[in-house]
């Protein structure tokens, strides 16, 4: 479902480039769940953004669902986005002049898709915050503004869902429930999970871990990448 | 999909209050052109109306031939209505004495516009009348019956006929305002004319066609007839081309109106500059997700574009109901002064305030609109990556674009939008260079240990790109205040000094050297003041370096500004002095040295202009028999709207001590004194008496009409500009926002946060008055010389008046928006910032 290889991102600063992701080389089967875990500034968050397409690499080649990503532009990027990935973020991302319903109806408007409405009642329903559906950002708590960021994450069904510290604005009450119904969405839904955190009972949960540190991936990472290669 | 989604945005956004900004910013530029457009559309009808009596119509046709038979008859195709008009100037015999008069035959339908004045007897207080002398009959001036020593009902001999003195006219709407052009007045019936045969040969007979109709059939027959008009022949007139006090005066208000507008628009435009930028920044983290979820470019796009379409129609349809109450108010709170009437209806004011809407709204969103659409959605990961463009010369084109694009459309006028748009861009530039003097300063005197003015100085500093835009944004809207304010004052100002209370209501002349004294003691006697006394003969000028000026002179008959001045050429008020006179003004050579051998002679500018006289040229002037030459040595520049004795040429004294001369010289009597008139003149049965009272009367009154009209326009576009200024804080607070929460909940009290709001704020209302003060005295000194013909003046008071002005309002915003924030609880301000 995801393949890379010698990804390398470099960027420039005022004492010349520094580069963040060195040759990374993987890959991810569909319906995988992947945890990329690390420590802030190890460049995890870096990695996922050129993964799902939101920023282009330096240099290597990464593969989404069987099309070149490193070969499209903005535009192509943002179409394969639209019909096949998700995304759940640390900071939910809603939009605040939407209600939730419009919220996660946002995804099906931007695809085209018909019926949308009533889908995302449902979903709605299923994270557990019909009741919920006309309030705005600003008037739920943390954990309901994820359920729906979650929400508006699966009404497409995408085939990849990209999660950035899904619970890290959570406290833990609320962040088990985030998990739970993350993983039972995907388990559902059969997606592939790419999940970047630096929660490691997060990361366990996940089929398959990768260590990122100072931009490259860890041994166990590299075993893998070796068994690609 | 885009458009529902577009739709749904800008409903919960509408709701939610997030684009009352840039609604609110264009609902101002909407109403603001609307009202002060209409309101001055609808007065400058009134008040060309009024003015209208003062040619008698809407249009007046002078001709030195009579016109074609079909010209009259294609203005009965369109609807005008016409009057005829023939004068001429002729010596009238009654009573064995004779006398040079203004010669004036009507037809029954004169006047279109204004009324005629008769008075019961002469110089008894005039009255007005629908009609006029009957055949058979003339009605002359209270003058003529003194001079001529007549009566009512006596006959009078007007070329070849007899006619009998059937009234007295007081005055009549196209007399014209030169005091010392007219002649005594004489008014007849058309019928009559032919009997007279002053129009036999050789005879100067001209003919004046008066025209009243809609402005729709005006105009189509100005368009008609401007092509056949032979300009040796005819002289199309509208109030509008009038160079008399009054047309000037209704000019300049005109242009006043005019550069409020485009002032409002200015200010409308600023402010929607600033909602724009504060909407796309706000809208950064939307444009992130859609992105994010697969949304295009061109998506994005549409969503914005229609939402922005959809605020702008919302706010042209409020703008244009709020433009259309604030005007009527406005009419209505001026009715008893000003007469305007709301019935009529015009649509340039709606589809200019339409325009502009549009114009500002898209033309001023561009650049914000442009740094939106290109927000990568990498921003959803990473919070600090901002618009990945940044393109100041994009943003300064299509603002700078705009706004003189508008000025252009709107006033017509390049040279009024050169001066403003050049004065601008100046203060900008000024701006841009004083904000790295503060950034410098800033950094002096933001060290040291936390302080409410370390805080302020160090945002000055730290901000100094944001603060540069606000700075500018501010100093403009104060500039463009002060501009309004300061012409304002400046143009009523000079209304008012030239016909200040006492001006001379009545001229009298040929007094004789021998009356002088005793004129000067009778009335020192009782209690009146003279003025000036100047000495005056009847001279024509011949010739201009030996070659005579015939030819010059039959062109500038059909060429001269008013009625007044037409004699010029055959015979002109000639005066002598030893100083020029107050209110002319040395344009070129010298004023008499009296060191010459030559006689010299001083000439008024514009006269000499039109017949090409120049300094060194030797004037031949015919006084009665004899020849007198003298060379020009100087120019002057005379103000012919003040209401004072002013001539063509003035001589040497020393040249004229052999000629006997008369005097003239005003004074001035109030309405209750008006009863010693016959007292004063009694006697000096030889001296003729020019009422100009009523004349200035209404000239006062217009001027005092207008006066009004632009105090209202001065008033709106005050309240245009403080609502301006509140925007704008509010913007800036916004983008402030932030720091101000992480200070207060960190600990920092209110006061300190507060303090260092005010200070902040202060420091750039200082600045920006400061630089306001310094682009309005050059916007305003451009203005004035070249726009409004006006004297410039220094204006030293604003320079320190501006930047307390600007300290105290933006200070005192700042503090009001500061004290709101604060006042909210600090989780909740946290809540909305993250």
């Amino acid at each position: 479902m995801i393949k890379t290889r010698e990804l390398t991102k470099t960027v420039p600063t005022s004492d010349g480039t520094l580069q963040i992701l060195k040759p990374i080389s993987f890959s991810i089967e569909a319906g995988e769940t992947v945890a990329i875990v690390g420590a802030s500034g190890s460049g995890k968050s870096t990695l996922l953004s050129l993964l799902a397409g939101l920023d282009t690499a330096t240099s290597g080649e990464i593969e989404l669902n069987g099309q070149r990503l490193d070969k499209m532009d903005e535009e192509q990027r943002a179409t394969l986005r639209g019909q096949d990935v998700g995304f759940i973020f640390q900071a939910f991302m809603l939009v605040q002049s939407l209600t939730a319903l419009e919220n996660i109806l946002l995804p099906a408007q931007i695809a085209g898709l018909e019926n949308a409405e009533q889908h995302a009642k449902n979903i709605l329903e299923q994270v557990g915050l019909s009741h919920r559906a006309d309030h705005y950002p600003n008037q739920l708590s943390g954990g309901e503004q994820q359920r729906v960021a979650i929400a508006r994450a699966f009404i497409c069904k995408p085939k990849i869902l990209f999660a950035d510290e899904p619970t890290g604005n959570l406290d833990a009450e609320n962040g088990q429930k985030v998990e739970q119904l993350l993983f039972s969405l995907n388990r559902e839904s059969g997606t592939t999970l790419v999940l970047v955190t630096h929660d490691t009972q997060l990361a366990q949960k996940c089929d398959r871990q990768l260590i990122m540190q100072a931009g490259q991936l860890s041994e166990a990472i590299k075993q893998e990448a070796q068994r690609v290669g | 999909m885009w458009a529902n989604l577009a739709w749904r945005l800008f409903r919960h956004e509408m709701r939610r209050g997030e684009l009352t900004i840039i609604l609110f910013a264009i609902v101002l530029s909407v109403s603001a052109v609307l009202s002060l457009s209409l309101f001055s559309a609808r007065l400058q009808s009134a008040l060309t109306e009024k003015s209208a009596e003062f040619i008698a119509a809407d249009r007046e046709l002078v001709s030195s031939k009579k016109v074609e038979d079909s010209w009259l008859q294609k203005a009965s195709q369109l609807g005008l209505n016409q009057a005829l008009q023939r004068y001429t100037r002729s010596m009238v015999f009654a009573n064995n004495k004779m006398q040079l008069v203004d010669v004036r035959a009507v037809d029954n339908h004169y006047p279109l516009k204004g009324k005629v004045k008769i008075s019961v007897t002469p110089f008894a207080p005039p009255q007005e009348t629908d009609t006029l002398p009957k055949t058979g009959e003339v009605w002359i001036d209270s003058r003529l019956f003194q001079v001529l020593q007549v009566n009512l009902g006596d006959d009078i001999e007007i070329g070849d006929a007899v006619l009998k003195i059937g009234g007295v006219v007081a005055d009549i709407p196209d007399r014209g305002f030169s005091v010392f052009g007219n002649d005594h007045l004489l008014l007849m019936s058309m019928q009559d004319f032919a009997a007279t045969h002053l129009d036999g040969p050789g005879s100067r007979i001209g003919y004046s066609y008066f025209f009243t109709g809609t402005a729709a059939q005006l105009s189509d027959y100005d368009d008609w007839i401007t092509p056949n008009l032979n300009r040796e022949l005819h002289r199309w007139r509208s109030i509008e081309d009038d160079d008399s006090a009054i047309g000037r005066s209704v000019k300049r208000a005109e242009r006043y109106f005019l550069l409020a507008s485009l002032l409002a628009i200015v200010l409308a435009s600023v402010s929607i500059a600033v909602a724009a930028q504060r909407y796309s920044q706000r809208h950064f983290d939307p444009v992130a997700i859609m992105k994010t979820l697969g949304a295009s470019r061109a998506t994005v796009q549409k969503i914005y574009l229609v939402q922005l379409l959809l605020i702008t129609f919302s706010a042209i349809a409020i703008g244009l109901v709020i433009g259309f109450a604030v005007q009527q108010l406005v009419i209505q709170a001026v009715a008893d002064k000003v007469s305007v009437d709301l019935s009529g209806w015009y649509w340039q004011p709606i589809l200019m305030a339409v325009f502009t809407g549009f114009i500002c709204a898209l033309l001023f969103s561009m650049y914000p609109l442009m740094r939106l659409f290109s927000v990568p959605p990498l921003r959803v990961l990473r919070r600090d990556i901002g618009a990945n463009l940044s393109s100041k010369s994009i943003q300064l084109l299509s603002c700078g674009g705009a706004i003189f694009l508008l000025m252009l459309i709107f006033s017509g006028d390049w040279k009024m939008s050169l001066i403003l748009f050049g004065c601008g861009i100046l203060l900008v530039l000024g701006l841009i260079a004083f904000t790295f003097v503060l950034i410098r300063l800033g950094h002096k005197l933001g060290q040291g240990r936390i302080s409410a003015w370390q805080l302020a100085w160090a945002r000055i500093r730290r901000r100094s790109m944001d603060n540069a835009v606000q700075l500018i944004s501010f100093s403009i809207t104060l500039l463009l205040l002060l501009v309004v304010l300061v012409m304002r004052n400046d143009m009523i100002g000079q209304w008012r000094a030239q016909l200040p209370q006492d001006t001379p209501n009545y001229f009298i002349a040929n007094i004789t050297a021998q009356q002088l004294p005793e004129l000067k003691q009778h009335f020192a006697d009782l209690n009146v003041k003279t003025g000036d006394l100047y000495p005056l003969i009847r001279g024509r000028m011949a010739a201009v370096n030996g070659e005579m000026v015939r030819t010059a002179v039959s062109k500038d008959d059909d060429d001269t500004e008013n009625r007044g001045r037409r004699g010029l050429g055959r015979e002109a008020g000639l005066t002598w002095l030893d100083q020029i006179q107050d209110g002319n003004k040395l344009v070129a050579g010298k004023w008499f040295s009296g060191q010459s051998d030559e006689l010299e002679v001083s000439v008024e500018q514009k006269i000499a202009e039109r017949l090409d006289i120049k300094l060194g040229d030797v004037l031949t002037f015919n006084i009665g028999a004899r020849v007198l030459e003298a060379k020009v040595t100087s120019l002057r520049e005379v103000n012919w709207q003040s209401m004072k004795p002013n001539f063509y040429f003035v001589l040497q004294p020393q040249a004229m001590q052999d000629f006997p001369a008369t005097y003239v010289t005003s004074f001035y009597l109030d309405g209750q004194d008006k009863a010693l008139l016959t007292q004063l003149l009694a006697p000096f049965a030889s001296i003729s008496l020019f009422d100009v009272d009523a004349r200035i009367n209404q000239l006062r009154e217009i001027i005092d009409q207008v006066s009004l009209a632009v105090e209202f326009i001065l008033v709106l576009v005050l309240i245009a500009g403080a609502l301006v200024l509140v925007s704008q804080v509010q913007a800036s607070m916004d983008e402030r926002q932030q720091e101000l929460t992480i200070l207060r909940t960190l600990g920092a009290k209110g006061r300190l946060i507060r303090l260092s709001v005010i200070f902040e704020f202060v420091i750039i209302g200082l600045v920006a008055g400061l630089m306001a003060a310094a682009a309005n005295e050059l916007t305003l000194y451009l203005l004035q010389s070249q726009i409004f013909e006006m004297e410039s003046q220094f204006h030293w008071q604003f320079w320190w008046q501006a930047p307390l002005i600007g300290a105290g309002l933006v200070g005192a915003l700042g503090a009001a928006s500061c004290w709101r924030l604060l006042s909210l609880n600090t989780a909740h301000l946290l809540r909305n910032m993250f």
